[in-house]
């Protein structure tokens, strides 16, 4: 690491050459990706495996455009870093629920009913889990040139076994399978780069990457020793299902005309399918502010929209990001960067019946405080709604709701409360993974005994 | 009895306090530090004054009830209160505002306090606190958020019961359809009195 290659911010400079590509590099659009989970059962070869991927893992700036390059990260479990031999005692440095893993944290995220781990797929959810590869590129050739030095690694490896893999596309349009743009929104990061909303001043880097100080002024608590917590991250990674046949159901059935679906499908996803916000276009889709990135994101709640007769308080996109929005606690506490990416087939356009596909996203949450992030985020944003004065009610899209579920859409002269709401997204799986640095995994690599 | 000490756990994931419908109790008892009770006693006067501890209240949303209390000749401090959902959960958004710094204020007096910035105030707060054995509200139901809501809304009730126009609006036949529904008698029931 060479101080010339460190970049400056206001009273930070960020080691942004040994951090993982992967961890703050916006998604290509378009893009292909496939996801790995492998199983380390010998920890030689773990660690001979982690050497030989080295090469092939990058660190950088993500300011290059994302849509030239390709990357792969590699992240590991808890039990991957028991895997690999790591000492106890540095072990025992790591966050609890971080430790624990994802799903034991279950109950406390909300994954319950359908989404309980016990009917999560294999082997999201065992201790088999200890290594996630991801590869993300802007084409299919890309993909695999970038994928070749794994696959050669893993040939020279025995002892390293990969148990799953899931091949993730953007859809046609660049939409979500619920058919809405998504990537849009990206937090800027001091030191590191400027974020997609101009509004939003750039939060501290210690709230995405361990070793700097965070918004509370704090160095976030990083596993020891040094050389093996500064500069890495956490990814929060979750294979969420999609029921797509019973979001178009829903709105269909609670909507008497074409023009009426759309309103309301937005008003639970807070923008347009187009990615036109709801705030700065309430009645109508705008292709083009959809399409801009200068624009689609550069808004705030609280002057023109704080009740929510725009954009709902509840709307997904506003639970997840509520901005400056008047709610309960501080926003900037609980910032996270997202990164989406779906597999499987789109349900066709205009069908109502569920053809039994298995389609969603791969959701990657990235920050250096799984507990005041990603958790705060799931268990008091997206299931329950006190924050933003509505107690008991869930994200109408991301909530895992047993039918019963309800959301207030603000409106003049009467609020609208949708009733019943199922639950549209399914977790079938999930883990915490920590994203090493450069440094951190060349430690890993040479680790003795 | 194990059970006394698993089921506050097995509902809260993360600390203990006891739980009563949305609501969690937290209460810590904490040495004051010698030579400090009298400066204690004063930074409690001075706090004391309703309007800045409503606004400290407004400005957290999630918090029913609070109370310093000194006892033992000076040399010990119980701080007893009751929030919507885990208290923990928000303590870090509770230091970036005026609950931080009375906290700071407070527990400054009292040994081993780390400072409400500090990363370990948590575990620091979770190792004082005492769970308590029985924990009841008379309204287990409603958040901090609902009731200043039901507050509201009931004071605009009222105050549309009190006109005139209303009652004009009520011996409308126009209206009759509405006041047959079930939930216009519940709350005409209501407007009873």
């Amino acid at each position: 690491m060479s101080e010339a290659a460190s970049t400056s911010g206001p009273g930070v400079s960020v080691e942004i050459d040994d951090i993982q590509s992967g961890a703050l590099h916006a998604r290509p659009s378009p893009y292909v990706g496939r996801f790995f989970l492998l199983r380390i059962d010998d920890r030689h070869a773990g660690r001979a495996m982690l050497g030989r991927m080295l090469p092939a893992t990058e660190g950088g700036l993500p300011t290059v455009n994302p849509d030239q390059g390709a990357w792969v990260t590699v992240a590991l479990t808890f039990q991957g870093l028991r895997a690999l031999g790591v000492p106890q005692e540095s072990l025992d440095s790591f966050p609890p629920e971080f430790q624990q893993g994802m799903a034991a944290r279950a109950e406390h995220l909300g994954d319950t009913g359908e989404s309980d781990p016990a009917q999560w797929e294999k082997p999201f959810g065992t201790p088999d889990v200890h290594m996630g590869i991801v590869a993300l590129a802007p084409d299919a050739e890309r993909l695999q040139k970038a994928l070749e030095h794994e696959r050669a690694a893993l040939q020279e490896t025995p002892g390293v076994e990969i148990i799953w893999q899931q091949e993730v596309h953007q859809l046609p349009g660049g939409r979500t399978s619920f058919g809405f743009r998504d990537g849009i929104s990206h937090p800027g990061i001091e030191g590191v780069g400027s974020g997609t909303n101009p509004h939003e001043a750039p939060l501290k880097a210690g709230e995405f990457i361990l070793g700097y100080p965070d918004e509370t002024g704090n160095l976030p608590p990083m596993p020891q020793p040094e050389v093996l917590g500064r500069n890495g991250t956490y990814l929060a990674v979750r294979k969420l299902h999609t029921k797509v046949a019973a979001w178009r159901q829903y709105l269909r059935s609670n909507s008497s005309s074409p023009e009426e679906e759309g309103l309301l499908g937005a008003k639970m996803v807070g923008r347009w399918p187009s990615g036109a916000p709801l705030t700065l276009s309430p009645d109508h889709d705008d292709e083009a502010l959809g399409a801009d990135p200068h624009r689609n994101n550069a808004f705030g709640y609280k002057e023109n929209d704080d009740r929510g007769l725009k954009c709902p308080a509840g709307a997904h996109i506003r639970r997840i990001n509520p901005r400056d929005a008047t709610i309960v606690g501080a926003t900037r506490l609980h910032r996270i960067i997202r990164r989406g990416t779906s597999y499987g087939p789109p349900l066709p356009e205009g069908v109502l019946e569920d053809d039994g596909a298995d389609r969603g996203l791969i959701g990657v949450f990235i920050g250096a405080h799984l507990d005041r992030q990603f958790e705060f985020i799931k268990s008091e944003w997206v299931e329950d709604g006190n924050f933003i004065g509505f107690s008991g009610e869930k994200d109408p899209v991301a909530g895992h709701h047993d039918g019963t579920g309800t959301m207030t859409v603000p409106a003049k002269p009467v609020r609208r409360r949708l009733q019943n709401l199922p639950s549209f997204v399914v977790t079938r799986g999930g883990e915490y993974c920590f994203l090493p640095s450069l440094s951190a995994l060349r430690w890993l690599s040479e680790l003795k005994g | 009895m194990t059970t006394e000490q698993e089921t506050p756990q097995s509902t809260q994931p993360k600390r203990p306090g006891r739980t009563d419908g949305v609501m969690t109790e937290f209460t810590v008892f904490t040495k004051i530090k010698p030579e400090e009770a009298d400066a204690l006693r004063e930074d409690l006067a001075a706090m004391s004054s309703q309007g800045d501890a409503r606004q400290a209240m407004e400005q957290i949303g999630t918090l029913h009830s609070a109370r310093h209390v000194m006892f033992d000749n000076g040399t010990r401090h119980m701080f007893a209160s009751v929030f919507d959902g885990s208290w923990d959960s928000y303590i870090d958004d509770f230091a970036k505002t005026a609950v931080g710094e009375r906290f700071e204020r407070v527990f400054r007096h009292t040994e081993g306090f780390p400072g409400i910035k500090d990363p370990n105030v948590k575990d620091w707060f979770a190792a004082q606190q005492q769970t308590a054995g029985v924990f009841a509200t008379a309204y287990p139901d409603l958040t901090v958020q609902q009731v200043w809501k039901d507050q509201r809304v009931n004071q605009a009730f009222q105050e549309v019961l009190d006109t005139p126009e209303f009652r004009a609006a009520l011996d409308n036949p126009a209206n009759a359809a509405l006041l047959a529904t079930p939930a216009f008698q519940k709350l005409l029931n209501e407007a009873q009195g």
